[in-house]
Order: structure tokens, then sequence, then C-alpha cells
């Protein structure tokens, strides 16, 4: 395939093009030249070292090391969004862990498994990334979502508790709660959906076009792995919430304070 | 049903976090009695109404409702007897009649069915414009919110009625309103906290906080 590789040494001389962005916070004393020198570095020692890895994953193919790595990026994901979301990790990391494992998987499986058929599923050159696609873009509606959830049941307790006293179970007292959460949490995706092709260029089908492949062909890559996020993304922020309820609820139906890292209530 | 309390506290404590409300608490409520409750701010008296309700953990062997304890297990059941209106009350969001025909679809409540014509009437007698029931939520007043969701509370038809302050935010005369239909209620225990004496006047009862507890508080009259 005609694809062609990047020199190393012009990749050295494209970091240049990072004068635009350091000259401008330079120019207005925007007080963003360390982190954006930090974040340049850590974009690069990640990427050396994803792109060293990847290809040591590839070439040995194995089915457990495969697994083992898709653990890590969940494991990694789980972090970065209790973080982002100010919940207490004790509570939340094995939910949130389950929930990405199962709502990720779920999809992928599908993906790899019925739309790319012949292609080998659990190869690590397909596995590896379309599992790493689909995660990365359902995060923001899982940090969102929990979010979103907790912070309207503290602020709204009342409502809640109308709710229980007016007779509701758990499930039917959540319900207004839930819905607003699904909204808020997929707005985003529905609308990146919405837009697709005319605003950016989405990555996948930049990324098989540069690979050789046709644009016609290209966008049936593209489709299938929007498909595949909206799903993931909707399955794993509701098991999210979902799969955290037993123990951030408790057994009288109110919520339980140690939800929250920082307690402002 | 036979004559046991609708509600009866044994020797409860109450906290906030680490700190104490009220300790050995004892109050029993017969059926269709009307009891105002009152005594100094903090001294515990909603976060009394919310253990009633099962919203704060209750220990052991402390609270019955209709002769029954109240644990995490069955606090799901007895929350059926029991209809609580808090105190600047928030039930929902969206047009009022729909909120108010919202608790209906519940599966515990399918025994009963959500009556307009009732709605109506109650909003009459607090003195609510009819076409409040056509309004969102939002727009209402704290005062028409609270009388709303009396009306809410109201309509599930249950044997023990919980407020917290419910006539504090209406104007002198829905005051009235509301006191004298409570008043009227025949089958319909209360259990009301307030600070006003105008709510003392209506129910049969009258207690404070301080006097509930064993060994703790002078008498008063």
């Amino acid at each position: 395939m005609p694809v062609t590789d990047i020199d190393v040494v012009r990749l050295a001389a494209g970091y240049g093009l990072l004068l635009i962005p350091l000259g401008i916070f330079l120019w207005h004393r925007v007080p963003l030249i360390g982190t954006t020198l930090v974040s340049i570095v850590r974009m690069t020692v990640q990427l050396l070292f994803i792109g060293f890895y990847l290809q040591i994953l590839f070439d040995l193919n194995n089915i457990w090391l495969n697994i083992m790595w898709l653990a890590v990026m969940i494991a990694v994901a789980d972090a970065s969004i209790l973080r982002g979301c100010d919940l207490n990790f004790r509570i939340f990391a094995i939910p949130v862990f389950v929930a990405l494992l199962l709502g990720i998987l779920l999809p992928v499986f599908i993906f790899l498994s019925v739309i790319l058929y012949p292609a080998p599923a659990l190869d690590a050159r397909f596995l590896v990334p379309i599992f790493g696609m689909v995660l990365g873009n359902s995060l923001r509606a899982v940090i969102v979502g929990l979010q979103h959830f907790y912070d309207a049941l503290r602020r709204r307790e009342k409502e809640y508790f109308f709710f229980l006293s007016a007779g509701a179970g758990r499930q039917e007292a959540l319900m207004p709660f839930l819905k607003e959460t699904l909204q808020v949490s997929m707005a985003p995706t529905l609308a990146n959906m919405a837009t697709m092709g005319l605003v950016a260029l989405p990555g996948m089908m930049t990324g098989v076009m540069i690979g050789g492949i046709s644009p016609a062909a290209a966008i049936k890559y593209q489709i299938a792995i929007m498909i595949a996020i909206l799903s993931g993304t909707s399955l794993a922020a509701t098991l999210a919430v979902y799969f955290s309820l037993r123990k951030s609820l408790t057994p009288w139906g109110s919520l339980n304070r140690s939800v929250f890292t920082r307690l402002n209530q | 049903m036979d004559s046991s309390p609708i509600l009866e506290i044994r020797d409860l404590d109450g906290m906030a976090g680490n700190i104490c409300l009220f300790r050995k608490l004892h109050l029993t409520l017969d059926p269709g009695e009307k009891c105002t409750l009152s005594g100094a701010s903090g001294s515990g008296k909603s976060t009394l109404l919310k253990m009633i309700m099962g919203f704060l953990p209750v220990p052991a062997d402390t609270i019955f409702i209709t002769g029954e304890e109240l644990t995490a297990k069955s606090c799901w059941r007895l929350r059926k007897c029991v209809a609580c209106v808090s105190q600047e009350p928030e039930i929902g969001k969206g047009k009022v009649c729909d909120i108010l025909a919202a608790p209906f679809q519940y599966r515990s409540n399918r025994s009963l069915s959500f009556e307009l014509k009732e709605a109506q009437q109650l909003f009459e007698c607090f003195l609510l414009p009819a076409d409040t029931l056509q309004k969102d939520m939002e727009v209402l007043s704290g005062g028409e919110k609270q009388r709303v969701a009396l009306t809410a509370a109201l309509l599930l038809k249950r044997k023990l009625l919980l407020l917290d302050e419910v006539a504090a935010a209406l104007d002198a005369r829905s005051k009235e309103a509301v006191r004298a239909y409570l008043a009227s209620l025949k089958n319909t225990a209360i259990l009301s906290v307030s600070h006003d004496v105008g709510d003392f006047l209506l129910s049969s009862r009258l207690e404070w906080m301080e006097d509930l507890q064993k060994g703790g508080g002078n008498a008063r009259d």
C-alpha cells in the first residue's frame, strides 16, 4: 500500500509549528507557556511509548496480552473519569470499571465480528485501536453522566424524597434523574454525529484514507465506528450509573454522603 | 384496622453528623389525631420527620408505623401509609397536573387513581386559581408551590400526614383555608412542625421537642 511514512527529521521540523501557539501566548502574556510545554512533552512521550508498545502487541498478537492491555486502558479511563467528577474512588472504581468493560466491549465485539467480517476480530491490530476509539469517545459522556446524576440527586434531594414519600420504588424515584442524565450526557455525541463530515473530517475516515483506501470505502468504516461509539457511549454511561447505585444509595433509598470526595453539602 | 397507634416513637436519638439533636424521644399518635410539634430551631424537628419517612437511618426498635417497626426493608412499604410535605417543597419539574398525576403511575399506588376533579376541589379549598393546574411548576410562587405540594400529598389519601412548616410561606387568607381544611380531615393523623401559634389552635395536641425527651426539658402547658 502506498502509505508514506513520515521522515523523523521532517517531523522534528514540524515541531517548529508550535512557535505559533507559543508566540501567541508570549505576546499576550498568557500564563500557558509551561502548561503547553508539559503537554507537548507528555503527548510526545506517551505516543512514542504507545507506538513502541503497540508494535510489540501487534507483532506478538497474543490474545491474553491484548486482553491485559484492554484492562489497562479501562483502568486508566476509570481513574480519569473519577478524577474528572469528584466522586469517591472507593465507591465508584469497580462499578465504573465493569460498566466500561461491558459497555465498550459489546459494541466493539459486534463491530469486529459482524461488520468487519471476515477480518480476524481478536487480532491486536483491529481489537486494540477500535476498542480505544470507542472507549476514548465515551469518556466524556460517562463523566458528564455520573457528575450530573449525583449532583442532581444531591441538589434536588427534596424532589427525590417527594417521589419516595409518594410511594415510588427506588427505580421509579430515580427515573426522572436518569432520564435527564442520559439527555445531558448523550447530547455531545449526538451533536457530533449530526455534523459528521460537514464540520470536520472524522479521524477514522482520515486515517484509512491516508492508508490508501478510497473515500467511498472510508465512509463505511466511519459509519460503523460512529454506530459503535454511540451504542458504547450510551451503554457505558447508563451502566456506570446503575452499577454505582448499589453502594451510593443506602438501603433506605437515600444518597450515601460519602459518594462525594469534597463534602460541600 | 385495630386501634394501634398510627405512629409510635420510642427512645429515639436524633443525630446530625456527630451532633446530637435530641435524645430518647417519645411520641405516640393515634389514628386521626392532629398534633403540632414545636421547639427551638435546631432541636431536630425536621430531622425527626425525615427519620419517620426513613430518609435518615433509623435505629432498631424506635419507630413504629401502624404497629410495624420501621427498618430499611419495611420503609418501602410503610411509606405508603405516610405522606410528607417538606419545607419549601420541590416536587418535580413540568406541568402541575402532570406532577400531581405522576405518583399514580407508581406500582405501589396502582389501587389509587388520579382524579382531576379532586385536585381541582383541593385547589379551590386552598384558594389556588384553577388554571394553576396547567402552569409550569417553575413559574409558581413559594406559597403556591407549598399548596400544590400539599395537594399532591392529600391526593394520595395516606393515614398519616407529616407537615413541615406547611403554612409558613402562605398569606393570611390561604393560611386560614389550609388550616381549616386540615382540621376537618377526620381519618388522617397529622404531625405538623410549626412555630406559628395559628397552627397550634387547630390541632388537638401541642408538643414541644424538649418535652418529648425523657428527663429533658421542662413541662409546659
